[in-house]
């Protein structure tokens, strides 16, 4: 996921300029170096052989007159580079050292050029290969003139021409390269500040950064960490607060369960509508208390005071007797299924808080979606899993991961007025991370919700 | 008789609402205030149970356990108004024999002190048994190494009786928690935990490496045959 987005991070933003950039200069130098090479071969090319005709000209217009030598003999004995071909036009009459070029070959615009006087080069095809013809004019009348293969010049243009575009071929994973890495350093310090405030985000409010000695980062860290001191400390004094008043309410709590208690005693000698006042207040005030519970506990985990008792716990035991204990104190019957291995699977967990993990979902079921219709127990390889199935239509995706938060409710206003206080699953959320698991909410394939709770499975000794 | 129950808690409405349900139950109920004024009381005549609140003005709940624990056995519930494990744990170090957080259902303090009552009155005991050479005599109450009394709280001596009696066997946190305690399942495993810590202090020669009773890892407790 991290690779196919990278492009649009700014570090893949910066290489892509570079490379960009890079790319662009390449092919500007590329085709720099193409003329100018090209040219000066040319220019050179076109020196030495135009040196070479003209030396043979002056030594073929100083033989002509003199005896010894016929002009066939002269002009094989004249220098001249490998394959090139020396003609000479005397009236109508052609001489040429080679069996291929003749006067046929000399384009008659060259020809007639330098017979009316006129030295001349021009290039052109012979048996489709690319030579230049040189003609100069002779005192005597006639031409002399020169053939030169220009397949080897073409041959170096080519291989040229094949380094640049493969030169410039090879910049562009060098410049991604290069860029990727020139840029890692500079972007780094924005690496870490994302990975803080990432942490930050998954609710770690000890992260901080650590400048390692990087001064381009140290004004930022400076100011980002007490930020983070500032909103880490107001979290903890909230919690604390939060904590504070749940506990101041346990005193008097105790006494309103104590003196209700006593009242209920005396429930009988109450006129009707006393004992009905009775019934509301025994409600309201056992509502309160589980109230006051569980934001006791919350709050408690939020000031970083933690205090889970972890032992090695067989789930599958814990979850019948968590069932069990509601079916005694007057819930429905929920069918348990055990998947074999689920069976003696232990996990590190706190009785107490798994089996209101586990009351908690049945009740929150319950309460929101017509009943618990099964709890499982399974095991995976290296984990365990409680899974409740509702008989409700389900949660939408886009509100799954809201139903873990406080006082959360779905949009149904019904739910509004029945009991609890929305804390249920928050609670959940924060016992099973307690313990090391999680918790998520997915589709049951009957259709209903289906809260899955996972937590790390724990090798033992086996039992008797 | 009814059994006496001291109530050692700073808040007078607390104090009050819990003697009167334990009245109502049968108990005889006295209160104290502070932790001063308890010791005293505790000075004066024995009780079955003592109901002690951890959070007290003056010398709090843990010293006033550990004063208890110098000259008797009587059994201490703790009441703490917090969850807190330290508390928890701290008390139970201090000799508490059981605890009850507030806020309470009444129900649950009655049930507690029924619970450690009973514990202490004992009945169908097996008789004397020796192991490893301790001499065990429930019905009694007493235990002896070569003669020598060894002192044992009432819960102590429970639990001690209830793994000699089943020597050679595990017996597992549950178990313990509901013979002991009276639990069900989800009975706090470190009252057992701290219980048999102090047991072993007792009983063991060296308590870093017990011999008369063991631990069976991820099992429970067992007391050699």
């Amino acid at each position: 996921m991290r690779a196919a987005r990278w492009p649009g991070t700014l570090r893949g933003r910066a290489t892509l300029a570079f490379t960009a950039v890079a790319v662009a200069l390449s092919i500007v130098l590329a085709v720099g170096v193409w003329l100018g090479v090209s040219r000066y071969l040319l220019v050179g090319r076109e020196r030495a052989t135009l040196a070479q005709t003209t030396a043979n000209a002056a030594q073929v217009q100083r033989a002509s007159g003199a005896a010894g030598l016929s002009t066939e003999q002269l002009l094989s004995q004249l220098p001249r580079e490998t394959g090139s071909t020396s003609l000479l036009a005397d009236g109508d009459r052609w001489i040429t050292t080679s069996l291929t070029v003749g006067r046929a070959d000399i384009p008659a615009e060259l020809r007639q050029a330098v017979l009316e006087g006129t030295p001349a080069r021009q290039r052109f095809d012979v048996d489709g290969q690319t030579v230049l013809g040189i003609g100069l004019p002779l005192a005597s009348g006639g031409g002399y003139f020169e053939v030169f293969p220009l397949d080897e010049l073409d041959h170096t243009y080519r291989v040229l021409a094949g380094v640049l575009a493969g030169a410039t071929l090879a910049v562009v994973p060098a410049s991604l390269l290069v860029g990727s890495w020139a840029t890692r350093p500079t972007l780094r310090p924005l690496d870490r500040v994302a990975g803080a405030a990432a942490a930050i985000a998954a609710g770690d409010l000890s992260a901080r950064i650590d400048p390692q000695g990087d001064p381009s980062l140290v004004p930022i860290a400076r100011s980002f960490n007490a930020t983070v001191a500032a909103l880490e400390e107001r979290v903890r004094s909230d919690a604390r607060f939060a904590a504070d008043v749940s506990h101041e309410l346990r005193s008097p709590l105790t006494t309103i369960l104590g003196s209700l208690a006593l009242l209920e005693a005396y429930a009988d000698h109450l006129p009707a509508d006393g004992r009905e006042g009775l019934e509301l207040l025994r409600a309201e005030v056992s509502r309160f208390e589980r109230l006051v519970a569980d934001l006791l506990e919350i709050s408690r985990a939020d000031a970083g005071a933690e205090d889970a008792v972890l032992e090695d716990v067989r789930l599958a035991d814990l979850v019948t007797e968590s069932l069990s204990r509601r079916q005694t104190t007057g819930g429905p019957d929920v069918p348990l299924v055990v998947s074999p291995d689920g069976r003696a699977v232990v996990v590190r967990a706190d009785k107490r808080r798994l089996e209101r993990v586990v009351s908690n979902l049945v009740e929150n079921a319950e309460k929101h979606a017509g009943g618990a219709t099964a709890v499982r127990v399974e095991a995976g390889p290296a984990e365990a899993r409680v899974l409740v199935d509702d008989a409700g239509p389900g949660v939408p995706e886009e509100e799954r991961s809201r139903v873990f938060e406080r006082f959360a409710r779905g949009h149904d206003t019904n739910r509004a007025r029945s009991d609890g206080a929305g804390l249920g699953l928050s609670l959940v959320a924060r016992h099973v991370r307690a313990m090391g698991g999680s918790v998520a909410l997915s589709e049951s394939p009957e259709g209903g919700a289906r809260l899955t709770v996972t937590l790390p499975r724990q090798e033992v000794p086996c039992d008797d | 008789m009814p059994q006496s129950v001291l109530v050692i808690e700073d808040d007078a409405r607390i104090r009050r609402v819990v003697e009167m349900t334990l009245q109502r139950e049968g108990f005889e109920v006295c209160e104290a205030a502070s932790g001063e004024e308890g010791l005293a009381r505790l000075g004066g005549r024995p009780f079955d149970v003592v109901l002690l609140d951890l959070r007290l003005p003056g010398i709090d709940g843990f010293q006033v356990c550990r004063e208890i624990r110098k000259t008797s056995t009587t059994p201490v519930i703790i009441l703490t108004a917090r969850s807190d494990s330290d508390d928890v744990v701290a008390g139970l170090e201090a000799g508490a024999d059981d605890y009850v957080t507030k806020p309470f259902v009444p129900k649950e303090i009655v049930a507690r002190v029924r619970a450690t009552a009973r514990r202490t009155r004992g009945g169908g005991e097996p008789p004397t048994i020796v192991v490893n050479g301790i001499e065990v005599s429930p019905l009694a109450g007493t235990v002896t190494r070569d003669g020598a009394p060894i002192e044992l709280t009432k819960t102590e001596l429970r639990l001690f009786v209830e793994l000699v009696a089943d020597r050679g066997r595990v017996l597992s946190r549950e178990d313990l928690l509901q013979r002991v305690w009276g639990y069900d399942y989800f009975g706090d495993s470190r009252l057992v935990d701290v219980h048999i810590r102090r047991l072993r202090k007792k009983v063991e020669a060296d308590p870093a490496r017990p011999e008369v009773v063991t631990t069976v890892r991820g099992l429970g407790y067992r007391v050699p045959a």
